[in-house]
């Protein structure tokens, strides 16, 4: 199909598709920024164990994870208007991005709820005694104790869930959203050298995964500077403090893997 | 001196402890024997309030507390006067040997960084740690972290300081430089509350040993009288089956 190959092409794909960069990262910062903040009131629940709240919590959480990303932007683009529509409320003609924002902002809410309340979980209960018997406050050994070492834990699932968004967020062009995936089919339907887009396509999004795995990396590095990567306690102890083994786990509790570079 | 009044606890319907009563006067050295499952550990986190007792009184000096229903500023008082050292040490791992000293100080005590600095070094020097101030937790062994843990239960001067097995986590080598540190603070005079298995620390430490068992104190007296002439069958057969090399007159 199409024009005959021609590697030349990548080159001059590259700046064309780069100018909806903005696009794409619009989506992904702002579908951060709300599921960071939905992950954390959907975590509260669970970590307090709120009997009915935990339930929807977990409700929700098993929507988000448990069905097609593509379904849900489907839900939300055709089927929110429809049900607003019931109470009178008119959202036909808000902008495509609202709609693709909150979608993947609640999708990544859910993983981003459930990376809180492990990373919470796996800081040690004894510190959390010890903070107390001293005469701390709830609130003190929360942000004191818990919260930096909970930070440190979950930033290689971070990591992970800011690539898998970023590489979710091709799916943007099914409604018509005008991201790098939208302009690389565009692109292609044009100049008829489909394979050439796709390889410069890929070729961004594995930059930018890759320098989001790298800097993720170096900030957990920094957060981590207090374990001492040979030293005979953590052998006993600190299975969980292992780099390799946590990024096991976090990729098996995200559901979510990485570039795995 | 601290009073435990009828301290009683359940764990659902299992009752842990019943109607405990003990007095400690102003530097003594309470050692707490027995046999495991017999409530020592509850008993130690009752009096700082981490395990919330069923009923009972707790007094320190004039401070006290009915723990039915004792308030949240009654709970962070008894808090602050009170200091305990873990088992597994519980250091703050994010934190270096300096920081988890004086970290009380600053948070809960509100002192001036500087003074408490000041004072958190001269407790680490104290404990024989006077160059692993900038260690980390995992830089350092067991033994060290739980001089660490001592002092920093000595830093918030509390009234008294409550140790649950301070070193049956410890490799054997290392049990002899933590009890040195703990002996030379009873000379000092803080009051104490240990649980331990370290029969030839208990007997030389201790002013007071009390042997518990199902929940109740069962004996106590000096040490010579617990563990030379102990009354109870109970604590016979507890001290021949934890020191068989010593015979006890029956
Ligand atoms: N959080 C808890 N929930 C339920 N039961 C508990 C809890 N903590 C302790 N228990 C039970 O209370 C009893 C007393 O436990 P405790 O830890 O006080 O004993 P101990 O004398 O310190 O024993 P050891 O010498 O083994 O440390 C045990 O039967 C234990 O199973
Ligand atoms: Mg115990």
């Amino acid at each position: 199909m199409g024009e005959p190959f021609d590697f030349s092409y990548v080159w001059s794909f590259l700046p064309k598709l780069l100018s909806t960069l903005s696009t794409t990262l619009l989506i992904v910062v702002s579908s951060l920024l709300a599921g960071i903040i939905v992950g954390f009131i959907v975590a509260l629940p669970r970590l307090y164990k709120v009997p009915v709240l935990r339930t929807l919590s977990e409700i929700y959480i098993s929507f988000f994870r448990g069905t097609p990303i593509l379904i849900q932007l489907f839900l939300f683009y055709y089927g929110l208007p429809e049900i607003l529509k019931l109470v009178q409320v008119d959202v036909t003609r808000a902008p495509v991005l609202v709609f693709v924002i909150l979608t993947y902002g609640l999708h990544t809410g859910a993983y981003m709820s459930e990376m809180i309340r492990a990373s919470v979980t796996a800081v040690d209960k004894g510190q959390v005694e010890a903070a107390y018997a001293a005469g701390m406050t709830g609130y003190q050994a929360f942000t004191r104790i818990v919260l930096p070492q909970a930070l440190a834990i979950a930033v290689p699932v971070f990591s992970n869930l800011v690539i898998a968004l970023l590489k979710d967020t091709s799916l943007a062009f099914t409604l018509g959203v005008m991201e790098m995936t939208g302009k690389a089919q565009t692109l292609g339907a044009v100049t008829q050298h489909f394979i050439e887009t796709y390889i410069a396509l890929a070729l961004i999004y594995l930059v930018i995964s890759f320098s989001i795995e790298k800097l993720l990396g170096m900030a957990e590095h920094r957060l981590l500077r207090h374990e001492d990567r040979n030293s005979p306690v953590k052998k006993t102890f600190g299975i969980h403090r292992n780099r390799s083994y946590r990024r096991i786990i976090a990729e098996m509790e995200s559901g979510k893997g990485g570039v795995g570079l | 001196m601290i009073k435990l009044r009828g301290i009683s606890k359940s764990f659902g319907r299992q009752q842990v402890l019943n109607h405990i009563d003990l007095t400690v006067t102003k530097g003594e050295v309470v050692v707490i024997l027995g046999p495991s499952g017999s409530g020592k550990t509850t008993l130690l986190r009752c009096v700082n309030y981490l395990e919330k007792p069923s009923s009972g009184e707790i007094a320190i000096g004039d401070f006290s507390v009915n723990c039915k229903h004792a308030r949240k500023k009654e709970i962070h008082q008894l808090r602050q006067k009170t200091a305990m050292v873990f088992q597994q040490y519980n250091l703050f791992r994010h934190k270096t040997a300096l920081e988890n000293v004086m970290e009380g100080l600053l948070v809960v005590k509100k002192l001036p960084k500087e003074d408490a600095r000041k004072r958190s070094i001269a407790l680490l020097e104290k404990v024989g740690l006077g160059s692993k101030l900038d260690a980390y937790p995992s830089q350092l062994s067991g033994g060290q972290q739980q001089r660490v843990g001592i002092a920093r239960a000595l830093a918030m001067e509390p009234e008294v300081i409550l140790f649950d097995e301070p070193t049956s986590a410890l490799d054997p080598e290392l049990v002899g430089e933590v009890l040195a540190v703990i002996r030379k603070i009873a000379k000092e005079g803080i009051t104490m509350i240990v649980v331990t298995h370290e029969m030839s620390f208990a007997r030389d430490v201790a002013n007071h040993v009390v042997f518990m068992d199902g929940g109740l104190i069962v004996e106590e007296g000096t040490p010579v009288e617990v563990f030379n002439h102990p009354r109870e069958e109970r604590t016979k057969q507890f001290l021949k089956r934890i020191t068989p090399e010593l015979n006890y007159s029956i």
